[in-house]
């Protein structure tokens, strides 16, 4: 399958530290791939240089369907096929679930679409997500749960090729990931290519197709998630060397 | 910050028909002319609320729009002899030229700095009318500027009458049509850019150009009320730059509601009034007013507005106390 996303040798530095330090990745068409790595890892700020948002890359190439994006303006990179959710909650707090969604389906692809279009589009979208009853309510006045899918809701009104993910399970409850679980999966079946960093590794090796974890700003291993948490390095800097408690791997 | 806050159709009907009926009933000048002043106020503080309020911009160059208008609309009638009729609209497009100037600077900036570039560019306008005396006036400001004139039909006619009904019909459209500015996909994204900047643009909205078309929107019925203004009083001042101006204005939005359709408006005809009833006492007017905004900010941090809907609110609890209260609903399955 073609490669959607590839990302060569990117970096970000802040000061002294290299967040990222020469990564690269390739992201095949329909699949799920995982991101995992300890805090600090540079999971976050790998999908903030891809995005734009809030910061470019220092250098390196990123590739959106072959099409060089690491230069592009941070809402055209949405508008060309690449949407992304955020680490905490996010939203518009004083408009409407609604109003948070439909803004998606406005502004977030190339494509014009008519008001009864845009409407439609984004009443399924909230279904899509478990959003139903009233959609009138505040953003602000909602659960947990219900900000990250929301979130979600309003990333999928943008029509994505490429979704970003980042830790739609953190703060939430098992029943809670259970749900975020089967949203992904769902998700994956529309054909949207899924780029998923997250914590809980449970949910990051049921859902993903290949698992890439980053350590210190660098791609420590990739592959099968099943050999990658087996792998020595990663059980390393995920817990420490054995007997080396001197040492903090985050 | 609740931003579709307002009061219920027939409040906003009822007050539409006595400032209808107001001129063929009251037959005093003064309350005229102070609904008048009102009324423009009302329009400068409601689309000034656009950039401050709903855009969350602090723009502090809001009333040069206004100024502007009034100086463009005088100087273009005045000293340039076109017919009169075209003051209004000519100020209403200097404004919005005059709006995306000072935007252009605000695209990369942020907070106190927009406050400073913003006020800047009001002084800079200040210093640029000061110094074209022969145009403007200079510190004496723009005089005997031609009163509005349709097909031989003067606006002062009729004690000043049909200066009342411009200004109401000005207030209305102005009304309707930022009625129409939030609730559009404009007035949206304008919102969710305040709310979370980084979060609008990541779902596709583009800063720069929303950024431009919020100050344009704003400016274009501010400096039609600034040509209007110019040609109601037949001066234009440049004390219409000053602080002062700055902060009888800012007063009227933050006593309404800042980030609300119908809280400037109350603001501004509450404001207007309170501060012609106190005319006589001189210094102590400034006190007061200052002593009001504390206590009003203080316990309706939301403004006047607030206080109405909350009346509003208790009146309705009372006439219906057999209505059984509904539960809170839980959001989602979460």
């Amino acid at each position: 399958m073609a490669d959607v996303l590839v990302v060569e040798n990117v970096v970000k530095t802040f000061g002294a530290l290299r967040a990222v330090d020469g990564v690269s990745l390739s992201v095949r068409e329909g699949e799920v791939f995982g991101v995992a790595g300890p805090n600090g890892s540079g999971k976050s700020t790998l999908f903030n240089i891809i995005t734009g948002i809030p910061f470019h890359a220092d250098s390196g190439r990123i590739l959106f369907d072959g099409t060089p994006i690491e230069r592009m303006p941070p809402h055209a990179i949405c508008r060309a096929g690449i949407a992304r959710t955020f680490q905490t909650e996010t939203d518009f707090e004083t408009l409407s679930l609604f109003d948070n969604v439909k803004l998606g389906t406005v502004y977030g692809h190339a494509r014009g679409m008519s008001e009864e279009e845009q409407r439609r589009v984004t009443r399924e979208t909230l279904e899509f997500v478990g959003l139903g009853g009233d959609h009138d309510r505040p953003a602000g006045d909602i659960s947990v749960f219900d900000k990250k899918r929301l979130m979600i809701a309003s990333a999928l009104a943008t029509k994505p090729r490429l979704l970003l993910l980042d830790e739609p399970a953190s703060g939430l409850t098992r029943p809670e990931i259970r749900e975020t679980s089967a949203l992904i999966r769902r998700l994956s079946e529309t054909g949207v290519t899924i780029v998923l960093i997250e914590h809980v590794l449970p949910l990051l090796l049921t859902v993903s197709n290949r698992l890439m974890v980053l350590n210190f700003g660098q791609v420590l291993t990739e592959g099968h998630p099943k050999e990658v948490v087996k792998n020595e390095q990663v059980i390393e800097a995920y817990l420490g060397k054995r007997g080396d408690h001197g040492r903090d791997a985050a | 910050m609740k931003t579709l806050v307002r009061p219920p159709v027939i409040a906003r009907a009822l007050v539409l028909i006595a400032l209808l009926a107001v001129p063929l009933v009251v037959e005093d000048q003064y309350i005229r002319h102070t609904l008048v002043v009102a009324m423009l106020y009302a329009i400068v503080a409601a689309n000034w609320d656009v950039t401050l309020g709903f855009a969350g911009i602090f723009n502090f160059g809001h009333l040069a729009f206004f100024a502007l208008g009034a100086y463009s609309a005088g100087m273009l009638t005045k000293k340039f002899g076109f017919p009169t009729w075209t003051g209004i609209p000519f100020a209403a497009l200097v404004a919005t030229i005059a709006s995306l100037i000072v935007c252009l600077p605000v695209l990369r900036l942020k907070g106190i700095y927009v406050v400073l570039v913003t006020y800047a560019f009001s002084q800079l306008c200040y210093q640029v009318i000061l110094n074209q005396t022969e145009y403007t006036g200079g510190t004496f400001g723009l005089v005997l500027v031609p009163p509005l004139e349709v097909f031989g039909y003067s606006f002062r006619s009729a004690g000043n009458i049909p200066y009342y009904y411009l200004a109401l019909a000005l207030l209305v459209v102005s009304t309707v049509y930022l009625h129409f500015v939030i609730r559009s996909n404009l007035g949206r994204s304008i919102i969710a850019l305040r709310d979370n900047e980084a979060y609008a643009i990541s779902r596709g909205v583009a800063l720069a150009r929303q950024r431009f078309l919020t100050f344009g929107a704003s400016a274009i019925f501010t400096g039609a009320a600034g040509g209007l203004y110019a040609q109601y009083l037949r001066t234009a001042s440049p004390d219409m730059f000053g602080f002062a101006f700055v902060t009888f204005t800012l007063a009227m939005l933050l006593l309404g509601g800042i980030g609300t359709m119908w809280g400037p408006i109350i603001g501004a005809f509450v404001f207007t009034f309170i501060s012609e009833a106190m005319i006589d006492l001189k210094e102590w007017r400034w006190l007061i007013i200052g002593t009001l905004i504390v206590v009003v900010l203080r316990f309706f941090p939301a403004g006047l507005l607030s206080l109405v809907e909350q009346i509003g609110e208790r009146l309705g609890r009372r006439l219906q106390p057999a209505a059984p209260v509904p539960a809170p609903e839980r959001p989602g399955s979460g």
